[in-house]
């Protein structure tokens, strides 16, 4: 393209259209260059006018950030299994007679305020995604999942299991399934899905913590708490300090998660052992955050949250590829000669997954 | 018929199986229409599923198939939890 000395003759639109295609055929391209140039221009300005009408983008303002106030609404299945059932609580009711139902919606707010204040995350897009939970679900529903688009409660059998909202790392669980849906996305399955899994525990457990205001040496590091029926013989679903331990019953069996990379379970059932082999990354992150101490969010939390939305864990991401994102997470954070990186070195290094 | 029904999965990850043989029960037309529908209704594979949705394996007279929540038919629906509540 030729240049006049830094200015480059472009014939307005207020030139009417005949004129400009007049120059445009002209001989002279000092004339026709610009003259096409022009019409280029205005064909790409009344293209891009186009689209911004048709998706209504003139009118939309300037990129609104998002609200630093949550926006919840809570259903209520009724015992059926068609979702997400009847609304009944919305953003800033007040709490109504359901404690089930007033569970929800404040462990939906806990959770919220962890990922905000902890990480400056708004909701689990990090863009003020709307939270949506269903309780009752179906009868004696012994379970909680996340579908994709929102949570669900089951109530429980009264025989195996109480309410699932009573325990608030759960809520914490299954909205953590969100934030990774929305971030790294690892796999459900094998060794990246029981990194998923485990980055639920572990951010259902700093909720929990976060909410009762407690350092890591305080924590009951359980998962599922208060979620047991009594006749159960046992005092949680999980230990993220003694994985293995949580139950020892005669209906239940014992807890099958293994600590260390010794007792990883090899198994095609629950999608390839999801809910045991988080044991042992689970394990890990207990190991980073009672070294550190202090509240475990800030540190070991803040490295585990670093890797999880950073952009580099893959999803189908192994043991070992996380480790390692998390021993540079520490360096690139707290600095190479810091605590916080011996503390993650060191906490792999005693589940047996290398980090070389 | 032999309709066994196994559960894996879940937010807890505890797995349950359990089976009823319906000959001689009094029962036994009801349960096989039931089983019929819910088999297939069902996946020749396992799939995916949510996290922490239940997956199901429904094998009647030999024949497995596969589903998950929350996606049962109503049929799948009624057969799992009427297996795994009276079944041994
Ligand atoms: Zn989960």
């Amino acid at each position: 393209m030729t240049t006049h000395g830094g200015f480059e003759p472009v014939f307005c639109t207020v030139v009417p259209p005949h004129v400009l295609d007049r120059l445009a055929r002209n001989d002279d391209p000092a004339l026709s260059g610009p003259a096409r140039r022009t019409i280029l221009r205005d064909s790409e300005l009344r293209a891009l006018r186009q689209v911004n009408t048709e998706y209504g983008l003139l009118a939309a303002p300037a990129a609104k950030a998002p609200s630093d106030q949550p926006l919840r609404t809570i259903y209520d299945a009724e015992h059926g299994t068609s979702l997400p059932g009847t609304e009944v609580r919305a953003e800033g009711q007040d709490p109504g007679r359901d404690a089930t139902v007033n569970r929800a919606y404040s462990g939906l707010g806990a959770t919220f305020d962890l990922y905000l204040k902890g990480y400056r995350r708004h909701s689990i897009d990090g863009d003020g995604l709307a939270l949506d939970a269903t309780v009752h679900y179906d009868e004696g529903y012994n379970n909680a999942f996340w579908n994709g688009e929102q949570m669900v409660f089951g109530d429980g059998d009264g025989e195996i299991f109480v309410d699932f909202t009573n325990s608030i790392d759960v809520i914490g669980h299954e909205l953590t399934h969100g934030v990774t849906q929305y971030t790294a996305n690892l796999t459900y399955n094998g060794q990246p899905g029981a990194l998923n899994e485990s980055m639920s525990d572990v951010f259902g457990s700093l909720i929990k913590q976060y909410s009762l205001g407690q350092t890591a040496a305080e924590a009951d590091w359980l998962i599922g708490a208060g979620l047991l029926a009594p006749a159960v013989t046992g005092t949680a679903l999980r230990s993220m300090k003694a994985p293995g331990t949580a139950y020892d019953d005669d209906v239940l069996g014992k807890d099958p998660q293994p600590a260390t990379m010794d007792e990883y379970v090899r198994t095609g059932r629950d999608n390839g052992g999801v809910h045991i082999n988080s044991g042992i990354p689970n394990h890990a992150f207990y190991l980073a955050a009672t070294a550190l101490g202090g509240y475990a969010w800030e540190k070991a939390g803040q490295i585990w949250y670093d890797v999880l939305t950073g952009g580099e864990l893959g999803e189908r991401a192994f043991f070992t590829d996380f480790a390692k994102l998390t021993v540079k997470a520490a360096r690139e954070r707290f600095g190479s000669g810091g605590e916080e990186l011996q503390a993650v070195e060191k906490a792999w290094e005693q589940v047996g997954v290398r980090i070389l | 018929m032999r309709i066994q029904v196994s559960r894996t999965g879940g937010f807890a990850g505890i797995e349950r199986r359990a089976e009823v043989d319906t000959t001689g029960r009094p029962d036994a037309p009801e349960w096989h229409a039931l089983a019929e529908q819910a088999v297939t209704a069902g996946r020749g594979a396992p799939s995916a599923g949510v996290p922490d949705g239940f997956s199901y394996e429904i094998t009647v007279d030999g024949r497995t198939v596969y589903a998950a929540d929350p996606r049962l038919t109503p049929e799948q629906r009624e057969l799992i939890s009427r297996v795994l509540k009276e079944g041994a």
